[in-house]
């Protein structure tokens, strides 16, 4: 009798706990049957928060059986967050994602809608979406996601400082560097700035360095996790590149994040600025600077592509387990209308044919996009270019070589231990 | 129905085993396996992408010894252990003693307010606060500096390889102290005021009496304290986390922050398991020392 007593409550107990352990498998329709999309981007700063909810409102107004939840966090907490969600059935069912390894990551959890039928089914929507730039949304021959948004990184500088001091566009790197020592004579004491805080920043900076210095072959050798080895001398040039632009960038470089060296260029403090196309916007409403922009300038005598655009698109993925609708979300989400409403609000390009125009960007960034249209070929951000473990080791070591702590050759030592690895 | 003596023992002795059950239950299935099963992970190689393990043995463990990084955020947890000790533990009860003489009284209530709002306010706010503070153009800290024509001194804090462990561990000590101070307040109240008066009378001084009657009385106390601020500066992953995220380069890494890089950004769960292994058994060791040499529960 009591021990009856004693297994009933033990398994009582044990009961509310598995139960609990199971009660969220049926999420995707509410109550009151509703569809429920559960709809996660990297976007909870304006102006895209703002879009983006505006835009959920009116795709709930014309689909009133459908409801769409929406949850978002900044760049580097949003890369955290996703993988520990494509690691747990609780992957929402739209999301935004980088391209090339980023997206390969997401893709090997097995956990992503392959879009090919999709693509194929629908001509119409998707034929507008620029060809070349799937490319990095697709493994073996399988698209798992839809790119929205195109980007490039130049070199952005202040024409009134450029003009008051004389200074010409650069054309080569030692022509940059003559014309930030000019402006550090001219009072600029840091000409360059970055926020070296976010570590993506300076993969940025190293993967643009690295496509001028590192013969692209090489490149593409050791961009694959296969084959990397990291032994070329090209890379020790690279990283000495990098080390003398952050003597440009003053102590206060190593503090801050890049939304502050951004607002310290439009505020005019500051003359040069390595800065995203998709960034054009913020400057011109942060302040009135009238800017132009230059690529990454050829370094002589390098081995490396001296025309190479760095920039990659940004994209949606849907999960494997995803309500239907979920598809027709996605369309709208990329049609020519959400389009070119988007550039116009954000100032950032899209990939839909028709959607960049004359009428809702500024001279600049159409600059900008038949630069990006028209480039010989884009290399994609370098943390989403190779493993994260080696560039880590490439985006801690840019830090510790800005505050001094290290040296080219202990970081190439270091990633090529780490290239070794992950094979 | 008649029940004989040896029944009523029976279940005289079932019954405390019952009222024990349901935390047995949570401590297990919360602490305990995950602990076991954290072990058991650290064997193995996998990524939280895919559901498939490799059998690695010890190599884990033996890339745990190799990597300066460890090392590198090891020295940082003891410096955070060491500065905590001497701020937040002596500091804190020097603090207290002087909150309860007899000086203070009036004031006192007000302080102890003061001194413990800081634990009561969340440590991501806390943190976001101090960036503005160590913030290299507009921060308080800098502006001060400059102020009192120090403005030689100003460095930007969370940017420089050799100042930002000490600034974010300078925050913990701003934060915690309060908490610190409270638990010796309360143990310092229980203290018999015939000691200090006889001590008074005896021509003993302020100095004198707290190190004569304050310390050893408040002594099982600061031997808790020692624990709670030792352990907590061990596993201390939210302010550096949020201030630096380890950087610049690794120079204000931590163990937990190196865990957590490693786990979910670099996604080397089995050697994030190492790692946290590694803390666990530091942890544990330095527990396990300070309860052996306090001998807590034996006094009195």
């Amino acid at each position: 009798m009591k021990k009856t007593l004693f297994f009933s409550i033990l398994l009582l107990l044990l009961t509310t706990f598995l139960a609990a352990c199971n009660s969220d498998e049926e999420n995707s329709a509410s109550a009151d049957g509703k569809v429920e999309i559960d709809f996660f981007h990297r976007w909870p700063n304006e102006p895209r928060k703002s879009f983006y909810d505006e835009k959920i409102k009116e795709y709930m107004e014309q689909n009133p059986d459908v409801h769409i939840n929406v949850d978002s966090v900044l760049n580097d907490s949003y890369k955290e967050k996703i993988r520990v969600l494509v690691s747990s059935d609780d992957l929402p069912d739209i999301f935004a994602a980088w391209s090339d390894s980023f997206a390969e990551n997401l893709v090997s959890s097995e956990r992503i809608m392959p879009l090919n039928d999709v693509i194929k089914e629908d001509e119409e929507w998707s034929s507008k979406i620029i060809d070349s730039q799937f490319s990095g949304f697709t493994f073996d021959d399988t698209t798992y996601g839809i790119p929205f948004t195109v980007d490039g990184k130049a070199f952005f500088y202040n024409k009134a400082i450029f003009e008051e001091n004389n200074i010409e566009v650069p054309k080569t790197y030692d022509e940059l560097i003559a014309a930030l020592d000019q402006l550090q004579d001219a009072g600029y004491s840091e000409p360059l700035v970055e926020g070296l805080t976010n570590t993506w920043a300076i993969s940025h900076y190293l993967g643009t360095i690295f496509e001028r210095v590192v013969d692209p072959a090489v490149l593409d050798k050791d961009y694959n996790a296969e084959t990397a080895e990291f032994t070329d001398e090209g890379y020790i040039e690279g990283l000495e590149i990098f080390e003398e632009l952050t003597s440009y960038m003053g102590d206060v470089s190593t503090a801050i994040d890049h939304e502050a060296a951004r607002n310290m260029f439009a505020a005019g403090e500051v003359p040069v600025l390595y800065m995203q196309f998709a960034e054009i916007k913020m400057v011109e409403e942060a302040g009135d600077v009238e800017f132009g922009f230059f690529d990454f300038p050829e370094v002589e005598g390098a081995k490396g592509d001296p025309t190479a655009l760095t920039g990659a698109p940004e994209g949606w993925m849907v999960s494997k387990n995803a309500p239907k609708e979920t598809i027709d979300f996605l369309k709208f989400l990329t049609s020519e209308e959400t389009a070119a409403e988007f550039t116009k609000t954000d100032g950032q390009l899209n990939a839909i044919e028709g959607a960049v125009t004359e009428e809702n960007v500024n001279p600049a960034s159409l600059e900008a996009y038949e630069l990006i249209s028209n480039a010989t070929s884009t290399a994609p951000w370098f943390d989403n270019a190779v493993n994260i473990n080696v560039a880590d080791v490439f985006m801690r070591g840019g830090q510790s070589l800005a505050t001094e702590q290290t040296t080219p050759e202990d970081i190439l030592k270091e990633a090529q231990q780490e290239a070794q690895n992950q094979k | 129905m008649k029940e004989g003596a040896g029944m009523i023992a029976k279940r005289n002795r079932i019954v405390p085993i019952l009222f024990l059950l349901p935390s047995l239950l949570f401590l297990g299935i919360f602490i305990y396996m995950p602990l076991v099963q954290n072990f058991y992970n650290s064997f193995f190689n996998f990524s939280v992408f895919s559901p498939t393990k490799e059998f690695i043995g010890f190599s884990a463990f033996e890339q745990l010894f190799s990597d300066k990084i460890v090392m590198t955020a090891l020295i940082n947890n003891i410096k955070y252990a060491v500065i905590s000790v001497v701020f937040q533990v002596a500091f804190a009860l020097v603090l207290a003693t002087i909150l309860e003489d007899k000086l203070f009284r009036r004031i006192a209530p007000l302080l102890r307010v003061v001194y413990f709002i800081p634990v009561m306010i969340s440590i991501s706010v806390i943190a976001l606060l101090f960036g503005f503070i160590y913030n290299p153009q507009m921060g308080l800290l800098n502006s001060f500096l400059e102020l009192i024509g120090l403005g030689n001194l100003a460095v930007p804090w969370l940017g420089n390889a050799t100042t930002s462990i000490y600034a974010v561990i300078a925050m913990s000590q701003w934060q915690s102290i309060g908490f610190i101070t409270m638990l010796f307040i309360v143990a310092i109240q229980k203290i018999p005021k015939e000691l200090y008066e006889a001590a008074e009378i005896d021509g003993a001084g302020k100095i004198r009496q707290f190190f004569n009657i304050t310390v050893p009385q408040v002594k099982e106390t600061l031997f808790v304290n020692m624990l709670i601020t030792i352990t907590g500066a061990m596993l201390v992953f939210n302010e550096p986390y949020i201030l630096t995220n380890g950087g610049p380069g690794t120079s204000s890494m931590t163990l937990s922050v190196y865990m957590y890089q490693q786990g979910f950004f670099k996604d080397n769960m089995g050697y994030a398991s190492a790692v946290a292994t590694l803390i666990f058994i530091v942890t544990a060791i330095f527990a396990l020392v300070q309860i052996k040499v306090s001998g807590t529960g034996k006094d009195e």
